[in-house]
């Protein structure tokens, strides 16, 4: 317990210290919050796409188990939902470049 | 200027004036004069190539008493293909299977292209996808309007008439998002791929990149599957007779 308090109130300094780690930095401060920005964007995109693919294919198994004679139909809609939910991922990952690379 | 292939170098250094010169006469002006051609319009020629001696071997060793091995390769295409597009259209495929046939095939020996040293995915350049989806869009509303005449417009105003103005531009841009999420789900994956190897070959530069080339050979083979696929699956909604 005291640990974690310890582990909190580091937390917090370092929190309300930022301004200190920004010393000397002389980007443009409109971009400062881009690299943070895109890392989070495909770190949920490709968080969340995989608990939609999860449970996608978790029915297709599930499907497949209860009644392995409809493999074919199961298949070719298996792919498809794949194919789509991941192409959400997929257009974050062509903003975030879009938008990041002209930069550096 | 982007380092250039061995294969579009040597295009490059035969064939740069005339191609220029072809691009001046359609007022296009290329960034480099000297060097038109692009790596991705080298390895879609290549592919080209390849898949045109590929059809030409099997076209001339065919045969029924003894099958060779080019063959075999064709005939188990034509299973698969044949299969899938019946399932998914069923009666009157066959009409769509040379096309969907050549978009598989091309798609996934450019795929695959990426894998070999020396050479490069074509459709890891995002023009070549949109080369792909355009030419399908073209293609499934082509045989829409030649299968349904003119109720084919119908589909675009919904199944009631007092909504149509809320369905109309619904289904205009539904159809154009195919083309975007066509282009960008086979052109995302295949440069995602290479710049995952290229990260952890930076990170690592042994052994390890290794995982990711055959993760991509996986994506590689799906991506061309699931844009074959989705080629039917629109043809089949377009030919559709739902009467």
């Amino acid at each position: 317990m005291k640990q974690l308090q310890y582990l909190f109130m580091t937390l917090a300094v370092m929190l309300l210290a930022t301004p200190a780690f920004a010393q000397g930095v002389n980007h443009d401060v409109a971009n400062q919050w881009l690299p943070i920005g895109a890392g989070l964007g495909m770190a949920l995109a490709a968080g969340l796409c995989g608990l939609g693919q999860g449970k996608a294919t978790a029915s297709a198994t599930e499907a497949l188990a209860r009644n392995p004679g409809a493999r074919p139909g199961i298949f070719i809609f298996l792919i498809l939902g794949l194919a789509f939910i991941e192409s959400l991922a997929l257009f974050t990952f062509v903003i975030i470049f879009l938008k990041v690379t002209p930069i550096q | 200027m982007a380092t250039q292939l061995l294969f579009t170098r040597v295009l490059n250094e035969h064939l740069a004036a005339p191609v220029t010169a072809l691009l001046q006469a359609f007022h296009v002006h290329p960034a480099n004069p000297q060097t038109p051609i692009t790596n991705a319009f080298a390895m879609e020629l290549l592919v080209f190539l390849l898949l045109v001696a590929y059809f030409a071997l099997v076209r001339s060793t065919l045969s029924v008493e003894k099958p060779g091995a080019a063959q075999h390769l064709a005939e188990m295409t034509h299973g698969f293909v044949s299969e899938q597009t019946e399932s998914i259209i069923g009666h009157g495929y066959e009409r769509f299977s040379s096309y969907l046939t050549a978009l598989l095939l091309f798609i996934l020996v450019s795929n695959l292209m990426g894998l070999v040293p020396g050479l490069e995915s074509p459709t890891a350049d995002v023009v070549v996808p949109l080369g792909f989806a355009l030419v399908t869009f073209l293609y499934y509303h082509y045989h829409g309007v030649r299968s349904n005449g003119v109720s084919y417009y119908k589909q675009f105003v919904g199944p009631v008439w007092w909504l149509s103005w809320l369905l109309l531009p619904i289904e205009i841009i539904s159809h154009f998002a195919r083309v975007l999420s066509l282009t960008v789900r086979l052109f995302a994956n295949m440069f995602a791929g290479d710049l995952v190897t290229m990260a952890f070959f930076s990170l690592v530069p042994i052994g390890i990149p290794l995982i990711f080339l055959g993760l991509h050979l996986g994506v590689a083979v799906v991506q061309a599957y699931v844009f074959f696929l989705l080629a039917a699956i629109y043809l089949s909604l377009a030919v559709a007779h739902d009467h």
